[in-house]
């Protein structure tokens, strides 16, 4: 008999893109050595273009001093899936969490972040679907509002998936956003419409966690806030 | 023996031992075979004496999805029981591959650039990824037979319910 699934919710509100993947780094290791349980931030971060492992610098637009000019930053990561952009009024949640414990891959883990943002679209009226074979996400019609880009290492993840509450659309003209250049971007504001007054963030946010932890079947969950944490993971 | 439609775990335990290449649609269930080692992380070794061939199992390409991208070491790189060599991405995810023993590459399965699938329809033929001349011929020890994979994988698998 199974026990409980215990996950414990960092909120850290926002968080520049290096600080969290250091924080991302240290956290796997120590999951990965079993010196803590499953663990997920919640967060946004500011302008911040990245690509993935197979660095498919074609898909950003524009040079890298044009990109620092409008005030953004661009990274290299190690995860899986193509050019994205992160920036205020966007989701995110990185889940650190051992894949191997709960007796899922890849390809299920994906699918249960999909669902995770397709749930949450439900919530507001907004019917989001996962998307077809290569286009992995969630979109709403052609206009893609959430996305995926995944590492796993020793069968812990890192990075994990980002959900367009109402960041700032026209940074992403700037990329062929996930490699896919005939699709839209969208937005929950956008799809509920523009005169639809939205909750805080701050309870978006903490709908995407509840999303989360249902689909992962995690029972016992712990919040902490870390708005104030380091990379080092003290405060 | 007639090929059934099974749900992997019942069909792990007839322990196939044939791995033709089949399409993708007709693969329903898992196959191990039998003169293989395993490692707890799904990768396999055929050990010839002088040379090991490694890859990457059924059971992992089927629950990684397919494969759009591999990246693989050089040859002359040393690689370590248990450290990863290389990786492999599919679903917008990167995974990391372990070796399932030490030693040093002597050559890699350039087919992979061009064709990642071949992981997903072949994983023990046309789907091996490096060739390694073992360093430590007791690194077999510590890897799993056919039987105990399958019992593993199981045992895995049956934690998502």
């Amino acid at each position: 008999m199974r026990g409980p699934r215990s996950i414990e919710i960092w909120k850290m509100g926002a968080v520049n893109y290096l600080e969290a993947l250091k924080l991302q780094e240290k956290l796997a290791s120590d999951r990965k050595t079993h010196k803590i349980k499953d663990t997920s931030l919640s967060l946004q971060h500011p302008p911040t273009f990245t690509l993935g492992k197979r660095r498919t610098v074609h898909n950003v637009l524009v040079s890298e001093a044009e990109l620092k000019a409008m005030g953004a930053e661009l990274h290299y990561t190690e995860r899986g899936g193509d050019a994205t952009f992160h920036g205020p009024h966007q989701a995110i949640l990185y889940p650190i969490i051992s894949l191997r414990d709960i007796g899922i891959g890849a390809r299920k883990y994906v699918e249960n972040l999909e669902s995770t943002m397709i749930e949450l679209a439900s919530l507001y009226g907004v019917k989001a679907r996962a998307g077809e074979t290569g286009e992995t996400g969630v979109w709403v019609g052609r206009r893609k509002i959430g996305a995926i880009g995944v590492r796993i290492s020793s069968g812990v993840t890192s990075h994990g998936l980002a959900f367009n509450i109402d960041p700032d659309l026209n940074y992403f003209k700037h990329i062929v956003p996930c490699g896919i250049p005939d699709k839209e971007v969208t937005s929950l504001q956008k799809e509920v419409g523009l005169g639809q007054k939205l909750p805080s963030e701050q309870v978006i946010h903490e709908q995407l966690v509840s999303c989360f932890t249902k689909i992962f079947g995690y029972t016992d969950i712990t919040w902490r806030d870390k708005t104030s944490v380091s990379s080092d993971g003290h405060e | 023996m007639a090929l059934r439609m099974w749900a992997s775990s019942t069909a792990n335990a007839l322990r196939l031992s044939t791995c033709a290449s089949k399409s993708p649609a007709f693969r329903a269930f898992s196959t191990v075979l039998d003169d293989l080692k395993y490692a707890s992380s799904h990768e396999w070794v055929k050990h010839d004496g002088h040379v090991a061939t490694i890859g990457i199992t059924d059971h992992a390409q089927d629950h990684l999805g397919e494969l759009v991208f591999v990246e693989l070491p050089e040859p002359g790189k040393e690689v370590k029981q248990g450290t990863g060599f290389g990786a492999v991405e599919s679903v917008k995810a990167t995974s990391d591959v372990n070796s399932p023993i030490s030693g040093e590459v002597i050559e890699i399965n350039s087919k992979l650039a061009d064709s990642p699938g071949l992981i997903n329809t072949s994983p023990y033929e046309e789907g091996w990824m490096i060739k390694v001349k073992p360093s430590n011929p007791s690194d077999l020890a510590n890897l799993m037979g056919s039987k105990d994979y399958i019992k593993f994988c199981e045992e895995e698998d049956a934690a998502a319910h």
